[in-house]
């Protein structure tokens, strides 16, 4: 049966079931995706898939079902499965079902371009990364990914309140990784580029950047252990952000779980840092008209000039704070309870270009990526100590490639150490968790181990 | 199947699947989330050579899998290949049994184990400040089909208990968890000493609270048992999966029979294990799982393949091919993956260890198969000096690249004991077992935040 019939028996047979109010969050997606391997296509997937997450209260309190299937059966299991994980919930949190913002944002994150483009252009794109790759360098061994994606995706979402609201979005993908060798000494370097614009997508230039990252390593070796001035380039720099985000959810605030409790209003960053939320961002990969609880979406600047104004709210931290919802509430999936996650969040990027940044280090280290940031990062203490290489620079000049080494810092040191932000935003890849960007960074003193 | 090797394919696989699971989380004693939920799909595979093709759909209705079926096909070019398939049931016997199913047990008697652990955890120390207790059970059947006449079903049953105890001092947190979990019901709790797992996430984050940062450099390291194996799967179980091996993009390609380890090193992958976390009666592609030894004292003997894979490289899978869900195509991973016992003791080691890092507790880490390079976190160390232990360290991070670790373990213990992780890959999180006894590697780069040792 279709979503709005299914909808309507879900929300009798809760009624009937005694469930006071209800909600159903639909998701529903079209993938593709083609991998390349020696001119052959390697990998080649398609899919359609759906997912209805529900939740209702009942005895006062809120619990969560959620199936695949639109059927009779699965009827049942969202409104029975809810009431029972109602009724062992415990917890005072108050939680409301929204009945609808007055009005909503219009947003654009579908190109319906984008949906007719052929499957073999899309394959023809993959190859043209495996060969612009190969074509670049004679050292290229192995082209370990060439491939192309596709995703669209439809967001629904109605209650007993009278909130109904959809959303469509999509977007494509390309990667590529290269691995080059020279004697025994073996370097991987990747771009992958997202965006629901084709015409975004330039196979030779995405190769031929992997290919010269790959082989600039080439050569490499550690450094001394010390204190090092250190460049982290803009897809590091966004890795970080993305890793430590969580501190700026007003529910890891309430918490206790983020450092930044109480710091409202107070300066948490270097003056030249602002931070910003922009659901509203045109195309961007976490762009929506609406949050995970129906809540109308709305730009928020998070730290301005280095001061903390405002966390990221869903309905019941809001209330909690006695404020407005900042429009975060988030669903990793239709199968996860609603949380807090920023949308398209990023620092805002200075005026200096990657290489004037190299120059204004002068003498330090350019992190170009880092290695376990799942593990090695800390949350709610700020550290981290992650795997890590790139360059160092000696005078303003990359002088040599650098491998086998671990930063080590603390996020929150870092945010009120920035020296200096590049003008070169990049964003990382969207994700439930958010569409986080950042310009190259200049922080003095982090502690590098080497050798 | 039919429809799937319309257009050329010579193999086609069908993998359907139907999962109950129940996750509740509870923070400070207070139940606050319960989902539960069923997910339903099924995946439709198809090879032609080397290639594969994978779609997946929620929708098993026979006219949506045959019109998903033909969409697949699509992807290939060439002429039909069997019209006719047999389908022989394999009947397998479970070495994994379900005593307690999930669905058969009480809501509230799951919550009250988490509240159980929250008591402990909570009850250790002044300095705990707060506990996240997060419960989850799973109760996945699938049925593998495919054209070779293959049909087999399988059931997994599998029950994890989740602990997070922070531990504050002033401004600093700290945060231990640990995860036990097994191939298993709600017995899980019958074999689990909840109370004493709980209050070691306690005192892991009360020690490291009070500890000094890890002193960077490079020094030998010794790695405890149990959890402490993820270095080996890290290091170097990734590298043994025909996923990266096959295509020549491992750094242990093209070495079986070659020394790449210390000959103190034995390890093996085992989804064999009677209700271990990791253990699966067959593969998601419907092999029968086995004991599959990686390497023996220091030789290659053998990679973990999958059926695509084992056509490039010309072997037999090997039982290894998993995957989160119908919404992957699955390829070779792990089980459960560990180095076997050695001669020595913990407190020999220790005890002949001059200076080191004693890594207790290891958090995750990741590798790059292409350079082996590895890094992986540890979440409770020690200073080991004149073969004391001196004083709690924290922040360290291990970082090297496997095949020279493998060649620098230099003591290994006879404590083999094993831990539970979830693994992401290529196809999705799946959850598997590391694990070895207490070992010493003979120099590590460890990043910490000081300068000297």
């Amino acid at each position: 049966m279709d979503i709005h019939e299914f909808k309507g028996k879900v929300f009798a047979a809760g009624a009937a079931a005694g469930l006071q109010e209800m909600e159903i969050y639909f998701s529903q997606s079209k993938n593709f995706s083609t991998r390349i391997f020696q001119k052959e296509v390697d990998g080649y997937s398609v899919s359609m898939e759906q997912g209805v997450g529900f939740r209702a209260r009942f005895g006062g309190k809120v619990g969560y079902s959620y199936v695949e299937t639109l059927d009779q059966e699965s009827i049942q299991l969202l409104v029975e499965g809810a009431k029972a994980n109602a009724q062992i919930i415990d917890s005072d949190d108050e939680i409301e079902f929204f009945s609808g913002s007055a009005a909503y944002p219009n947003v654009a994150a579908y190109n319906a371009k984008l949906e007719t483009l052929p499957a073999e252009e899309k394959i023809e794109f993959a190859k043209a990364l495996e060969s612009e790759a190969f074509a670049s360098d004679a050292r290229v061994s192995m082209v370990n990914w060439a491939a192309t994606g596709y995703n669209e995706t439809k967001v629904y979402i109605a209650n007993t309140k009278g909130l109904e609201q959809s959303f469509r979005r999509n977007g494509a993908y390309g990667l590529v990784s290269a691995v080059v060798r020279e004697g025994e000494q073996v370097k991987t370097s990747a771009r992958m580029v997202f965006s629901n614009d084709w015409e975004a997508f330039d196979a030779k230039k995405m190769a031929g950047e992997a290919v010269e990252e790959a082989t600039s390593l080439l050569g490499a070796s550690s450094v001394p252990s010390g204190d090092y001035s250190v460049l982290l380039r803009h897809d590091v720099a966004h890795d970080l952000l993305s890793t430590f985000v969580s501190v700026f959810s007003a529910e890891a605030v309430q918490k206790g779980l983020s450092l930044l409790a109480g710091k409202l209003g107070e300066q948490v960053a270097s003056s030249i840092v602002t931070l910003i939320d922009d659901p509203l961002l045109e195309n961007g990969g976490a762009s929506a008209s609406f949050d995970g609880e129906g809540v109308a979406t709305r730009t928020k600047t998070v730290i301005e000039n280095g001061k903390l104004k405002t966390f990221l709210h869903n309905l019941k931290t809001a209330k909690k704070d006695g404020v407005e919802s900042t429009g975060n509430a988030s669903r990793a999936s239709f199968k996860a309870p609603v949380g807090i996650s920023p949308t398209n969040f990023f620092i805002q990027p200075g005026e200096l270009s990657y290489e004037d940044m190299i120059k204004r280090m002068g003498d330090g280290l350019i992190i170009i990526d880092v290695q376990g940031l799942h593990s090695g990062a800390n949350p709610v203490s700020g550290d981290f100590s992650l795997g890590a290489y790139g360059y160092l620079v000696e005078k303003g000049q990359i002088v040599r490639p650098v491998e086998q080494i671990t930063v080590a810092g603390n996020f929150f040191t870092l945010l009120e150490t920035v020296e200096e932000i590049g003008s070169d935003l990049k964003f990382g890849r969207p994700s439930p968790g958010g569409y986080v960007g950042s310009p190259t960074l200049l922080v003095r003193h982090l502690s590098v181990a080497g050798m | 199947m039919i429809a799937a090797l319309s257009t050329g394919g010579d193999f086609a696989e069908i993998f359907m699947e139907d999962t109950r699971g129940t996750t509740l989380r509870m923070l400070n004693g207070s139940l606050e989330e319960g989902v539960s939920g069923r997910d339903y799909g099924v995946g439709i595979r198809i090879f032609q050579g080397y290639r594969s093709v994978y779609a997946y759909t929620n929708d098993a209705s026979k006219e949506n899998l045959l019109k998903v079926a033909l969409e697949a096909a699509a992807a290939l070019e060439g002429t039909p290949g069997l019209t006719d398939i047999v389908l022989n049931r394999l009947v397998v016997e479970t070495f994994n049994p379900i005593r307690l199913e999930p669905s058969s047990v009480l809501h509230t008697d799951k919550v009250a184990v988490m509240k159980r652990a929250h008591g402990a955890a909570t009850g250790y120390d002044q300095a705990i400040t707060q506990v996240a207790i997060t419960y989850l059970d799973t109760d996945q059947n699938v049925l593998i089909a495919n054209s070779d006449g293959l049909l087999v079903e399988d059931r997994r049953v599998r029950t994890r208990l989740g602990i997070n105890a922070v531990a504050s001092k002033g401004n600093e947190k700290q945060s231990a968890f640990r995860g036990p979990g097994a191939h298993m019901g709600f017995e899980l709790f019958d074999h689990i000493d909840v109370e004493a797992v709980a209050r070691d996430a306690a005192r892991s984050a009360v020690t490291m609270v009070n500890a000094d940062y890890a002193p960077s450099g490079k020094y030998p390291v010794i790695i405890d048992n149990a959890f402490g194996g993820v270095i080996f799967h890290e290091a170097c179980g990734h590298g043994l999966e025909a996923t990266s091996v096959a295509k020549g993009a491992s750094v242990f390609s093209g070495k079986l029979g070659q020394q790449v380890a210390s000959p103190l090193v034995t390890a093996v992958d085992d989804g064999t294990i009677p209700n271990a976390w990791g253990s699966q009666n067959v593969d998601d592609e419907g092999t029968k799982t086995r004991r599959n030894v990686l390497i023996e004292n220091g030789i290659l003997k053998g990679y973990m393949i999958d059926k695509l894979n084992a056509r490039r490289m010309a072997m037999e899978p090997t039982g290894s091919s998993r995957r989160q869900s119908y919404k992957y195509a699955p390829t070779s991973r792990m089980t459960n993956t560990f180095i076997c016992a050695g001669d020595s003791t913990k407190e020999e080691i220790i005890g002949n260890t001059e200076y080191a890092l004693y890594a207790r507790h290891m958090g995750g880490g990741s590798v790059n198969p292409a350079t082996g390079e590895f890094n992986f976190a540890v979440s409770e160390g020690y200073i080991v000096r004149n073969g004391k232990i001196e004083k709690p360290v924290r922040g360290g991070t291990l970082i090297g690249q496997g095949s020279q670790i493998l060649q620098k373990i230099d003591m290994v213990a006879s404590n083999l004991a094993t831990g539970q992780g979830m693994c992401g890959s290529l196809s999705g999180s799946i959850p598997t077992d590391v694990g070895q006894p207490t070992i010493r590697v003979s120099e590590i780069t460890v990043g910490g935040r000081k300068g000297d040792n």
